[in-house]
């Protein structure tokens, strides 16, 4: 008896689909007593994802999660360094960390295995699993400017001379400030030369800054005026410690900076990691993280009270004007943009 | 224990260890160095290329951060060597009740938290800060010290000088001071005693001082990058920046083995200079000194004897000011009702940091953690190192200055690397169990540390003593117990505190080998700190100041900070 070339098709996918569905199966399933490894910042952080995350799980499952505390320099070069049998199951990286981490194999690219992945703005479906907005943008004390900041081409005013203080590296914030400086003054992560000139023409910078704690030390001590910072923690900092500063919101818009959950390629507990994401993206854990720490939800169907919502990003129009940019480009470039940076603008 | 070369045995436990936990990752780290393409998942080439060495050294920009760093390096061990004599001194001349007080105010910059550290030297030198309110109000212009090489410095200066200090203390403790009544009885006033007697007798605590301080200055980055504020780039930025945020390992590697080698010469070159001062220790004829003429002479002497007693008084303050001002700030700050880490505004008072780490059982079980670790390290450091230094100061074999500078190749490799190379290595690693694979990793952090210390340390042992209990009849096992340990007692303190702060603060290699199973105090606290500084930072440094001085009593009663019979 011959096959007909539509049954023989058919076997044939059947024959090759079992193998997947087999694999799929070993690791579709949650089981008691599965351990499931997190890569996560501490403080706050810990705190939020034990309570939404981690203790419903275990409850729920019997399972055990554990947290591998420390920056993405830590985890990174490790879960590079464990491609393809990871001992991380869920890490979480910055914007652009993330969509090169999916390129190059490291992380899975999100899927609505995960429900909440319905609800994400597509924004936050690039490169895993956008888990909070966290913008970037101008701040600056009040007292020693001459107007308000409104605009990024501001930080070129006259009064501001001598007394920015500039990004000290390329991270989120100083990307940003690159990245938005080339938008502003009509160049493009394409042609990124202008950037370079128009930021050293700030020059002398008052200081430079690597860390938001060391920013609102030098804010504290007033020793410049304004930089480039998340404005969710500046407005922490603002509101218990120094009024006088101000977080901008700058006609051309804010720069968008997002924590990215990422599920490791390799993984062998995919279904376990896919409902941690679950939950991490539940109204109830990106609630918490905007009251706790100003956070942007990712997800739009939260309800948030006014007084808090005013200081988030929230509703389409408003993620709509965050700026993104060609990550793509901004990867492949960062490497040759640091060394620039810190020979052109630091040295 | 002659000074024949089969004394040279002794060295053979800390080379075995050196050999199966540190040599893998610093080959890993050369076969990197020597890669052709920095591509990340480009499989590893046996065939050596100068690629990265020759980018690194065809850019001036490289070589300038390069040169900046190890005179930065130099400047600080300089300026802690000056510093530390008159705070060791004052250290050794306490009663023995207040010793452990002493020794705690000395170790308070490596029990703080470094961005708090840092954070203080911003209060101090900015330009509203103390610092500037002082020259204000002098009628001096006000100076613009922060974010300069200078700040950097007085940094490094602060959290460098407790090893200084440590390393001169036994030296100095140790010495005949009927040397020095001898040189009064001849006239000899303060500065000429100090110049003539104590100094050269203290050179091989200045030796390990100076090589510890001029590796670990010239190759932090964590505070440059604090105080510096990005205006002052070192080769360890550099390391990092390649290394953990561009993943260009083949770069950073070879940037880190440059580092590497400038830590092997300069190790080697202290030694030098350091026996070319001291031909008594190796029985040699000292060369001709360059003298002054007597009128000459006589002027400067003078002059010395009429500055020494203001001079010295004035660096004991500054030397306390500097290591006590971070206490200040900790102590003000731990109970600050601010939600992110701050000590330039006090909001209110409040225990909950405190709360927060001890209802913790988190905090708890990482600190056991740690806790077990620095003990474990400690011991196996001490029972490879010490018999490591009897070899190194006694054994009579050719090249003893080489493998004294080897055994100090994991302090001149930059922490950073050491972690990078054993990310190459992490399936064997992973193999270990985690507790073994972090302590053997921390041995090889720790021991150098305390082979320096422990090698002044018999350097100055009398072997008149041994010499007359083994000619009483004494066995060398009891003339080990009986004669030689009570007088290394103070060495072997001294070189086991240090131990066990370096092992308990570790930070730099154990985040990267940081897994699920096992967690550090100081991850957690480094973890927590990415994310956003909170006053609990300042709880824990203040906990740990306050256990330090407890447990520096402790040790001060089974095995005193001085030697006892002295007294």
């Amino acid at each position: 008896m011959s096959l007909s070339p539509t049954r023989r098709g058919l076997l044939g996918a059947a024959a090759l689909a079992t193998p997947a569905i087999w694999g799929r199966d070993a690791v579709a399933q949650i089981r008691r007593g599965d351990e499931l490894t997190v890569g996560i910042w501490g403080g706050l952080q810990e705190r939020i994802t034990r309570e939404f995350c981690a203790t419903p799980l275990e409850q729920q499952y019997g399972v055990k999660v554990n947290f591998v505390l420390g920056g993405t320099t830590d985890r990174r070069p490790r879960a590079y360094a464990e491609r393809g049998r990871p001992s991380f199951d869920v890490i979480y990286l910055n914007i652009f960390e993330s969509r090169q981490a999916v390129r190059d194999a490291v992380t899975l690219a999100p899927s609505a295995n995960v429900p909440n992945f319905a609800n994400l703005y597509p924004l936050a479906r690039l490169g895993g699993y956008g888990v909070a907005f966290n913008p970037v943008t101008i701040v600056y004390d009040r007292r020693l400017v001459a107007a308000p900041m409104t605009s990024w081409k501001d930080l070129w005013r006259e009064d501001l001379r001598g007394k920015v203080i500039m990004n000290g590296e390329l991270g989120a914030q100083g990307s940003s400030t690159l990245l938005m400086t080339a938008k502003i003054w009509g160049a493009s992560e394409n042609d990124i030369d202008p950037a370079f000139r128009k930021i050293a023409e700030l020059k002398p910078f008052r200081a430079f800054q690597t860390s938001q704690d060391q920013l609102y030390g030098m804010f504290d001590n007033q020793v410049g005026a304004a930089s480039v910072e998340f404005g969710s923690f500046t407005r922490t900092y603002a509101e218990s410690r120094n009024p006088n500063i101000v977080i901008a919101d700058p006609t051309e818009g804010q720069a968008v900076a997002m924590n990215v959950a990422c599920i490791t390629a390799g993984s062998t507990k995919q279904a376990l990691a896919e409902a941690w994401v679950n939950l991490h993206l539940s109204p109830a854990c990106q609630r918490a993280y905007a009251e706790r720490t100003y956070y942007s939800p990712t997800i739009r169907n939260i309800d948030l009270p006014p007084e808090l919502a005013a200081k988030l990003i929230i509703g389409e129009a408003a993620v709509g004007k965050l700026v993104d940019f060609d990550w793509d480009v901004v990867t492949r470039n960062l490497q040759r943009w640091n060394g620039r940076w810190t020979r052109e603008i630091l040295g | 224990m002659n000074s024949s070369p089969r004394a040279g045995l002794l060295a053979l436990p800390y080379g075995l260890w050196l050999l199966a936990a540190f040599a893998a990752p610093l080959g890993a780290v050369m076969l990197l160095s020597v890669q052709e393409s920095s591509e990340i998942f480009a499989p590893l080439s046996l065939i050596p290329s100068a690629a990265q060495y020759a980018e690194l050294w065809q850019d001036r920009f490289y070589r300038r951060v390069f040169l900046n760093t190890l005179l930065l390096g130099a400047c600080v061990a300089a300026a802690c060597a000056v510093l530390a004599y008159p705070l060791a001194l004052w250290l050794t001349r306490l009663s023995p009740r207040w010793k452990p007080i002493g020794f705690a105010i000395v170790l308070v910059p490596l029990l703080t938290n470094v961005v708090v550290r840092s954070l203080g030297i911003i209060l101090l030198l900015a330009p509203r800060g103390v610092i500037g309110g002082l020259a204000v109000e002098l009628g001096l212009p006000r100076p613009d010290l922060l974010f300069t090489w200078f700040a950097v410095g007085l940094a490094l200066t602060q959290v460098f000088l407790p090893f200084m200090v440590l390393a001169l203390y036994d030296s100095l403790e140790g010495q005949e001071r009927r040397l020095e009544e001898a040189a009064a009885g001849l006239g000899a006033g303060p500065a000429t005693r100090f110049w003539r007697v104590t100094l050269p007798l203290s050179l091989p605590g200045l030796r390990a001082g100076l090589v510890i301080t001029f590796l670990l200055a010239s190759e932090s980055y964590v505070s440059a990058a604090l105080v510096g504020g990005r205006k002052v780039l070192v080769t360890g930025m550099l390391v990092v920046k390649e290394g953990a945020d561009l993943l260009n390992y083949p770069l950073a590697a070879a940037l880190a083995m440059l580092m590497l080698g400038a830590g092997v010469l300069a190790t080697i070159l202290i030694g030098r200079v350091v026996a070319r001062l001291t031909p008594w220790v190796a029985d040699r004829v000292p060369g001709r000194r360059l003298a002054l003429p007597p009128a000459a002479r006589r002027i400067v002497v003078a002059a010395a004897e009429f500055i020494a007693p203001l001079l010295s008084r004035l660096l004991l303050v500054t030397a306390i000011g500097i290591l006590v001002f971070p206490l200040l700030l900790v102590a003000v700050a731990s109970v600050n009702d601010s939600p992110q880490a701050t000590v330039a505004q006090f909001l209110g008072f409040t225990w909950k940091w405190y709360a927060m780490v001890l209802q913790n059982e988190r905090y708890l079980a990482d600190a056991w953690v740690s806790l077990k670790l620095a003990l474990a390290c400690v011991a196996i450091s001490l029972a490879i190192a010490l018999p490591a230094a009897f070899a190194l100061v006694r054994a009579g074999f050719r090249g003893r200055e080489g493998v004294g500078a080897m055994f100090m190749l994991p302090l001149a490799l930059p922490g950073i690397a050491i972690g990078l190379g054993m990310l190459r290595l992490l399936q064997w690693f992973n193999a270990l169990p985690p507790f073994l694979g972090i302590l053997a990793v921390h041995v090889v952090l720790v021991a150098p540390f305390m082979l320096a210390l422990l090698r002044a340390s018999v350097a100055g042992l009398d072997r008149g003593l041994e010499e007359a209990a083994g000619g009483l009849g004494a066995t060398p096992v009891r003339v080990f117990r009986r004669v030689i340990l009570p007088q290394l007692g103070p060495g072997i303190a001294v070189a086991c505190v240090i131990g066990f702060l370096l092992s308990f603060g570790e930070v730099t290699v154990t985040a990267f080998l940081t897994t699920a199973r096992l967690q550090t105090l100081p991850v957690r606290i480094y973890a927590e700190a990415t994310f956003s500084l909170e006053n609990t930072v300042n709880a824990i440094s203040t906990i740990f100041i306050l256990t330090t001085v407890a447990l520096l009593m402790l040790v001060n009663r089974v095995m005193p900070l001085d030697r006892v019979w002295k007294r």
